[in-house]
C-alpha cells in the first residue's frame, strides 16, 4: 500500500517503527506546537466561560430604547465591544460563542476521525485476511467519495445541524488515517515483542492494545489534530453554501450572515474579519500541532 | 506482464468503487423521507397531472427497478433528466465540466510551479529566518477559508481597484467560434485571474511543504553525498541531484490534489459566479434536483477516483521502491 | 416602555395567580411558527424571531422553527392540518394586478382541501362576495365588492398581514436616460415597458442586467422560474399586455370588445411577423390557446380553463366563454404566450405520444414574434437576446444581456464597476443599496410598493385559531411599525389588506392602519375569556384543547 498517498508529507517516510515508542506526549520541544497548545488553551478557555465573556445573548435581537433596531453599530459604539450586525446581535458576543461551536465541531471531528481510523487500521492491519480485504475496499470506497459535496449532500438531507460536518467526517475521512495506520501495523507486527507477546500465549486482544496501540497513537494524534482544521472549515464552507444551522451561532455562520449582509460593501471589517481570523488560528494551530508531532515520529526532519 | 495484470486489477477497482459511490447515491436519494418530486410539484396540479409527472421520472416503480433502470443508464451514461431544467442531466454537466477542469488545472499548475521552486529554495536555505518566517505563512493560507480568501481578494482588486472582472467566464455578450477560442482569449484569462488565484494560493502549500521534506531527505542520501565530496558547488548539487529526485513524489500528488481541488472548487465557483460543475451540485442541492445533484456529485466522484488510479500507476512506476504486495 | 411593560406584567401575573382557583381552559400549547432560513431570508426569519418575541409577553410558549423552503412547502401544502403558524410570501406578478386571483385563490372555501387556501379559512360571507366580484363585469361596482372582501378578511384576521416590501432596483443613470425608465405600479422598473423603452444616452447601447438565479428553461409552454419570466416576456408576445398603471392594454390585438357577458372578440394588429420571418395570423393565435388547453402545457391549464370555444373570423378572433369572468383580459389574454404554429405544431404532435410533455421541449432556437429576439443562452452564465428592428415597438437598446450573478454582494460590486448597467435582482439589503449609490454617483436607485405581500399565516382548521378573536389578538399584538423597521430597514409598507395600496384602484384605504399594541392583544384575549394563569395563557373556561390529528 503505497503510504506516500496521502496528502500529509509525514507519511512519505516509512519504517520508522523503532522511534514510535518516543511519542504519545504533548509536543512540547518544538516553540510552534507549543505555540499552537497556546491558542487552543486560549479558545478552549473561551469556550468553557462565554457566559461570563459575552455580554449578550448572541442571538437575541436587540433594540434602542425607543423600539429601534440597535443595527450596524460600530466597535464601542452604544457600548458593544464589536459592534453589532445589520440584524441588531452583538458580535462580540457571537464570537465568543462562536469558539464553543468550533471547539465541538473540531474535537469531535478530530476524536471520531482518529478513534475510528485508528480502530481500521489496527484490525486490518493486525488480522490481516479478508478482514483486511473488506475494510480496504472500504476505504477505497470513501477516497471516491467527494468530501465536501458529500457534507452538502448530506446537510441537505438531514436537519441542518452542526453535527452533520462531524458524521460526514466520521463516514468518509476516517480513510486516511486508517491506511497510513495499517501500514504501520504491518510493520509493527512483524516485530520480536510482538512475536514473543505471542508466543506467550496473549490473545489478540490485548496484543493489539497493549503493545501495538501505544506505538501508533501519536500518528493518530497527528490526524486528528489536522481533522479540527479540516472539520472547522468545512463547517465554514457548509455554512457560506447555505446548508449551516441557523440556530446555532458559528464563525461559519457568522460569516454567512455577514456575506449576505454585504459587510463587505459597507467596509465592516469589524464583522467580517474577527471570525475569519478566529478560524485561521485554531486551524493553524491545529497545524502546528500536527507538526509537532511529526517530528516526534520523524526526528529526521529535524535534525 | 505483471505489470499488465496490475493495471487490470487497479482498473476493476476503479469499476467496484464507482460502482458503489453510484449504489451509495443512489440509496441517499431515494430513501430520504418525502416525495422526491415534492419541489417541482405545482399546487394547481390535479392528482392526475402530479401521477404523469412521477411516471415521467419513474419514480411510480419499486425501489429495486429504479435501481437497475440506473444502474443500466448508468452504463450508457444517460444520468437521467433533471427535475429543474427538464433536460438531460448529462448534457448539462458535459457543458459545465470544461470550465470545472481549466480552473482546477491551471489553479494547481500554477500552485505547483510555485510550491516546487519556493519548497527546493526552503530546504536549501533550511534553518535560517526564511524558514521561520515562510513556513508558518505557508500554514496560515492553507487556514484561511477559501470563500473569506476569495471575497477579499474580490473586494480588493475588482470592487476596489477594478482590474479584473468580478465574476463569469466572459465579458456580457462576447461570442466565440469554440470553447477553445474562448478559453485563449485575453478576456478569459481576465475571469480567470481571481478564482484561480484564490485556488493556487490555497493550494501551493501542499507541494511546498511536500518538495521542501523530499530535499531534506534526498539531500542526505549517498548520491548526494559523494556529489558534495565530489566538489560540486551547492547549488549544482541542489538543483541538479536533490531536486530531480525530490520531485518525482510531489508530481505524484499532483494527481491526488486535482481530485482534492476539484472538490473543494464548489465554493470558489460560487463566489466567483464562475459555471462550473461545483456551483450546479450546489444549486441542485438547494433545488432539490435529485437527478442533476446526483450526477454532478457522480461526475466529480468519477474524476477522483480516476486521478487516485493515475497518482497510484505514476506512483508505482516513478519509484521502483514500492512494490504493490 | 420596558418599564411600563414589567408593571403590565407584573399585574396580569397576580390576575392570573387570583384567578388561577376559577376553572379556566387548558392550557395553550406550544405553538410553532415556521420560518426560512436567516441565510435564504434574512427579513423573514428576522420577523419571525420578533414576533415570536413579542407574543411570549402574551403568556404564550412560542418556538420558531426553520426550515428550507421545499420543506417548508411539504408540509403546509400536504400536510395541512399538522402546522400551527408560517411565515409566507406572495410574489408580485403583473397578471396580480387584477384583485380576482388572490381574492378567490388565497380565501374561497373551496381552494381550502388542495388549492391556495391552505390555511382553512372559510367563511360563507366571504365566498360569496369572492365569487360575485368575478361574474360582476361593471368596475365600479365591481370595486365595491373588492372593497366589501377586504373588509371581512380585515376582521377575520384570517393571515396576520405584514408588509408589502418595496422592490428595489437600480440602473446606471449615466448609460441609461432616466426617464425613459418606466417604473410599473405594483412591480417597478425592472419590467416589460423598461426593456422596451429604455433609451441609452451614449456608446453603451446594451442593456446588462443581473439574476441571482439559473435560467431553468426558454420556453412558451412552461412557467418555471421566476428570472426565465422576463426572458419569456420579451421574446414572446401577448394579446394584450399588463400596462404600467396595473390594467391591461392593447398589445399584438389592436382591441377588444365584449360582445355578451360570456363572448369577447380581438382584432390582430396587422403587419405582425415571427423572428423567422413567418406572418403571424389569427390561426397561430388560435393555435397558441388551444395548444395551453391541450395536455402538454399543464402549467397554463388554470388560465384557458374558462374557454369554451374559439373562432377565427379573417383577423378577428372570438372567444367563447362557460361563465363571466371579470379577470379575463388580465389571467388569460394577457397571459397566454403568442406560439408560431408552423413550429410548434409537429412538436406538439410528437410529444402527444410520449411521457414527456412540453415543458422538456428546449428549443434550440426558440421562435417568438416579441420585440427582442434569442441570441444566445450560456448555461449558468448568461442568455443575450437582440432587438427586434422589425417589431412595430422596438426597443431603443440593441440587445438585452442578462448575468448571471449568484450573490448580492457581487452583484453590487459589477453595478459600481460597470459590469452591469442594470440591477434587476437585489436579494441583499436595500439600505446598502441606497448608501452605494450616494457614494457612487453615477447610479439611480427606484423602490416601488410591491404587488406581493409577506405574512404570517394562521392554520385556521387548528385549535386555537380557529377563534377569530385569538388570530385578531395575535395579528394585534405587533407593531407593523417595528416590523417594517426591523425587519425591512425601512423598505416596505405595513399591511393589512392583501390588495396592495400599489393598485389604488382596488385597494381599500380604511382596512388600513390597524391599531396594535401588547395591551390592545391582551384586551381582546380577555374579553374573548382567555385567562393568564401562573403567566401563561389558557383557553377560555370550560374550553379543552383538541387537534385533529
Amino acid at each position: 500500500m503505497p503510504e506516500a498517498m496521502d496528502a500529509s508529507p509525514g507519511a512519505a517516510a516509512g519504517g520508522l517503527a523503532g522511534r514510535l515508542w518516543r511519542g504519545l506526549r504533548l509536543p512540547l520541544g518544538d516553540p510552534l506546537a507549543v505555540f499552537g497548545l497556546m491558542i487552543y488553551v486560549l479558545f478552549i478557555l473561551t469556550a468553557v466561560f462565554a457566559d461570563q465573556l459575552a455580554t449578550h445573548d448572541p442571538t437575541e435581537i436587540l433594540y434602542t430604547p425607543d423600539y429601534d433596531l440597535a443595527a450596524d453599530r460600530r466597535p464601542g459604539e452604544d457600548g458593544y465591544i464589536l459592534g453589532t450586525t445589520s440584524l441588531g446581535r452583538d458580535i462580540w458576543s457571537q464570537l465568543v460563542y462562536g469558539s464553543r461551536s468550533a471547539l465541538l465541531i473540531g474535537l469531535t471531528a478530530a476524536v471520531m476521525v482518529a478513534l475510528i481510523g485508528t480502530l481500521v487500521g489496527l484490525v486490518a492491519g493486525y488480522f490481516g485476511g479478508w478482514v483486511d480485504a473488506v475494510l480496504m475496499r472500504l476505504a477505497d470506497i470513501a477516497f471516491g467519495i467527494p468530501f465536501l459535496p458529500f457534507v452538502i449532500v448530506l446537510s441537505a438531507f438531514l436537519e441542518p445541524s452542526i453535527w452533520n460536518v462531524v458524521l460526514a467526517m466520521a463516514l468518509v475521512l476516517w480513510r486516511d488515517t486508517g491506511r497510513v495506520i495499517r501500514s504501520q501495523v504491518l510493520s509493527l507486527r512483524t516485530r520480536a515483542y510482538v512475536e514473543a507477546a505471542r508466543v506467550c500465549g496473549s490473545s489478540d486482544l490485548k496484543i493489539v492494545f497493549r503493545h501495538i496501540a501505544p506505538n501508533i497513537l501519536p500518528l493518530s494524534f497527528l490526524y486528528g489534530s489536522i481533522a479540527i482544521g479540516w472539520a472547522i472549515l468545512t463547517e465554514a464552507s457548509i455554512s457560506f453554501l447555505g446548508f449551516g444551522d441557523p440556530d446555532t451561532i458559528s464563525w461559519g455562520t457568522m460569516l454567512q450572515d455577514a456575506y449576505a449582509s454585504q459587510a463587505l460593501s459597507t467596509r465592516a471589517f469589524h464583522w467580517f474579519v474577527p471570525p475569519g481570523l478566529c478560524i485561521i488560528l485554531v486551524v493553524v494551530a491545529g497545524f502546528l500541532v500536527s507538526r509537532g508531532y511529526e517530528e516526534i515520529l520523524f526526528p529526521k526532519l529535524k535534525e | 506482464m505483471s505489470g499488465m495484470r496490475q493495471i487490470a486489477g487497479r482498473l476493476a477497482q476503479l469499476v467496484f468503487v464507482l460502482w458503489a459511490v453510484a449504489t451509495i447515491l443512489f440509496l441517499m436519494f431515494r430513501l430520504m423521507p418525502g416525495n422526491p418530486l415534492a419541489a417541482y410539484i405545482d399546487p394547481t396540479f390535479t392528482e392526475e397531472q402530479q401521477r404523469i409527472l412521477m411516471a415521467r421520472f419513474g419514480l411510480d416503480r419499486p425501489l429495486w427497478e429504479q435501481y437497475l433502470i440506473y444502474l443500466a443508464n448508468l452504463l450508457r451514461g444517460d444520468l437521467g433528466d433533471s427535475f429543474f431544467y427538464r433536460q438531460p442531466v448529462f448534457d448539462r454537466i458535459m457543458e459545465l465540466l470544461p470550465n470545472t477542469l481549466v480552473l482546477t488545472f491551471s489553479s494547481l499548475i500554477i500552485a505547483y510551479g510555485f510550491g516546487i521552486v519556493v519548497g527546493a529554495w526552503l530546504a536549501w536555505a533550511r534553518g535560517g529566518l526564511a524558514e521561520r518566517i515562510v513556513i508558518p505563512v505557508v500554514l496560515t493560507t492553507r487556514a484561511m477559508p477559501e470563500f473569506w480568501l476569495g471575497m477579499v481578494l474580490l473586494a480588493i482588486f475588482s470592487f476596489w481597484l477594478g482590474w479584473f472582472p468580478a465574476g463569469g467566464t466572459r465579458p456580457p455578450g462576447a461570442e466565440y467560434d469554440s470553447l477553445l477560442a474562448l478559453y485563449a482569449s485575453r478576456d478569459f484569462l481576465s475571469h480567470l485571474a481571481l478564482p484561480v488565484l484564490t485556488l493556487a494560493i490555497y493550494s501551493q502549500g501542499l507541494p511546498l511543504l511536500l518538495m521542501r521534506s523530499n530535499m531534506l531527505e534526498v539531500m542526505r542520501e549517498d548520491f548526494v553525498t559523494m556529489a558534495r565530496i565530489k566538489g560540486l558547488p551547492r547549488w549544482r548539487v541542489v538543483v541538479l541531484h536533490a531536486a530531480r529526485n525530490a520531485l518525482l513524489p510531489v508530481a505524484t500528488s499532483f494527481a491526488i490534489a486535482v481530485g482534492y481541488q476539484i472538490q473543494g472548487n464548489v465554493v470558489v465557483e460560487t463566489v466567483f459566479s464562475w459555471p462550473g460543475l461545483g456551483r450546479e451540485l450546489v444549486n441542485a442541492v438547494s433545488a432539490s434536483d435529485y437527478p442533476l445533484a446526483q450526477g454532478a456529485f457522480l461526475m466529480i466522484a468519477a474524476v477522483v477516483v480516476v486521478m487516485n488510479l493515475i497518482a497510484d500507476l505514476l506512483y508505482g512506476i516513478l519509484d521502483p521502491r514500492v512494490s504493490h504486495a | 416602555m420596558t418599564r411600563m411593560f414589567r408593571m403590565a406584567a407584573a399585574a396580569m401575573l397576580l390576575a392570573g395567580a387570583a384567578s388561577s382557583a376559577l376553572a379556566a381552559g387548558d392550557r395553550i400549547r406550544e405553538l410553532k411558527l415556521i420560518t426560512r432560513p436567516q441565510a435564504a431570508q434574512p427579513s423573514e426569519f428576522q420577523f419571525a424571531q420578533i414576533i415570536a418575541q413579542e407574543w411570549r409577553k402574551l403568556g404564550l410558549d412560542v418556538k420558531v422553527e426553520v426550515m428550507p423552503w421545499e420543506q417548508m412547502a411539504d408540509v403546509v401544502w400536504y400536510n395541512r392540518d399538522k402546522w400551527d403558524m408560517t411565515a409566507w410570501q406572495m410574489v408580485g406578478r403583473p397578471e396580480r394586478s387584477d384583485p380576482d386571483e388572490l381574492l378567490y385563490n388565497l380565501y374561497h372555501s373551496s381552494t381550502s382541501a388542495k388549492g391556495y387556501n391552505f390555511v382553512g379559512y372559510s367563511n360563507p360571507d366571504y365566498d360569496r362576495v369572492a365569487e360575485a366580484q368575478r361574474r360582476e363585469v361593471d368596475q365600479e361596482k365591481r370595486r365595491a365588492l373588492v372593497f366589501r372582501a377586504q373588509e371581512i378578511l380585515a376582521a377575520d384576521q384570517p393571515v396576520m398581514m405584514l408588509v408589502h416590501p418595496r422592490s428595489t432596483f437600480a440602473f446606471d443613470k449615466t448609460v441609461w436616460d432616466p426617464a425613459s425608465v418606466v417604473n410599473q405600479g405594483g412591480i417597478g422598473i425592472k419590467n416589460f415597458w423598461t426593456f422596451v423603452s429604455i433609451r441609452p444616452l451614449g456608446g453603451q447601447r446594451d442593456i446588462v442586467l443581473n439574476s441571482s438565479d439559473n435560467v431553468q428553461g426558454i420556453n412558451p409552454l412552461w412557467i418555471s422560474g421566476g428570472t426565465d419570466s422576463w426572458i419569456t416576456e420579451l421574446v414572446w408576445d401577448r394579446l394584450l399586455r399588463i400596462g404600467p398603471d396595473g390594467l391591461p392594454r392593447p398589445w399584438a390585438a389592436e382591441n377588444w370588445e365584449w360582445t355578451s357577458p360570456t363572448s369577447i372578440t380581438v382584432t390582430l394588429r396587422p403587419g405582425q411577423v415571427w423572428h423567422d420571418g413567418k406572418p403571424l395570423t389569427a390561426e397561430d393565435v388560435r393555435f397558441s390557446f388551444e395548444a395551453a388547453m391541450g395536455g402538454e402545457a399543464p402549467m397554463y391549464a388554470p388560465f384557458v380553463r374558462n374557454i369554451a370555444a374559439i373562432d377565427v373570423d379573417g383577423d378577428r378572433i372570438t372567444f367563447t366563454l362557460k361563465e363571466p369572468s371579470a379577470a379575463f383580459l388580465t389571467s388569460t389574454l394577457a397571459k397566454i404566450n403568442l406560439i408560431p404554429k408552423h413550429v410548434w405544431e409537429p412538436v406538439l404532435a410528437d410529444l402527444a405520444t410520449r411521457e414527456e410533455n412540453a415543458e422538456s421541449h428546449q428549443e434550440k432556437m426558440p421562435i417568438g414574434s416579441g420585440p427582442f429576439r434569442f441570441v444566445s443562452w450560456t448555461t449558468n452564465e448568461e442568455v443575450v437576446l437582440e432587438a427586434n428592428r422589425g417589431h412595430w415597438s422596438a426597443p431603443a437598446a440593441d440587445r438585452w444581456i442578462l448575468r448571471i450573478v449568484p450573490n448580492a454582494e457581487a452583484a453590487l460590486g459589477m453595478l459600481r464597476s460597470g459590469q452591469i448597467n442594470f440591477l434587476a435582482d437585489f436579494p441583499g439589503d436595500p439600505k446598502v443599496l441606497v448608501d452605494a449609490a450616494a457614494a457612487d454617483g453615477d447610479l439611480e436607485v427606484v423602490s416601488t410598493t410591491d404587488i406581493g405581500f409577506r405574512y404570517v399565516a394562521f392554520n385556521n382548521r387548528r385549535a386555537p385559531f380557529g377563534d377569530p378573536a385569538f388570530r385578531r389578538a395575535l395579528s394585534s399584538a405587533v407593531s407593523r411599525e417595528l416590523i417594517v423597521k426591523a425587519a425591512f430597514k425601512g423598505f416596505a409598507e405595513p399591511s393589512n389588506s392583501i390588495v396592495s395600496p400599489a393598485l389604488p384602484f382596488w385597494h381599500d384605504p380604511a382596512v388600513d392602519n390597524m391599531p396594535t399594541g401588547l395591551d390592545l392583544a391582551r384586551q381582546i384575549l380577555s374579553e374573548a375569556g382567555y385567562e393568564l394563569v401562573g403567566g401563561k395563557l389558557h383557553y377560555p373556561d370550560g374550553v379543552r384543547e383538541t387537534l385533529a390529528e
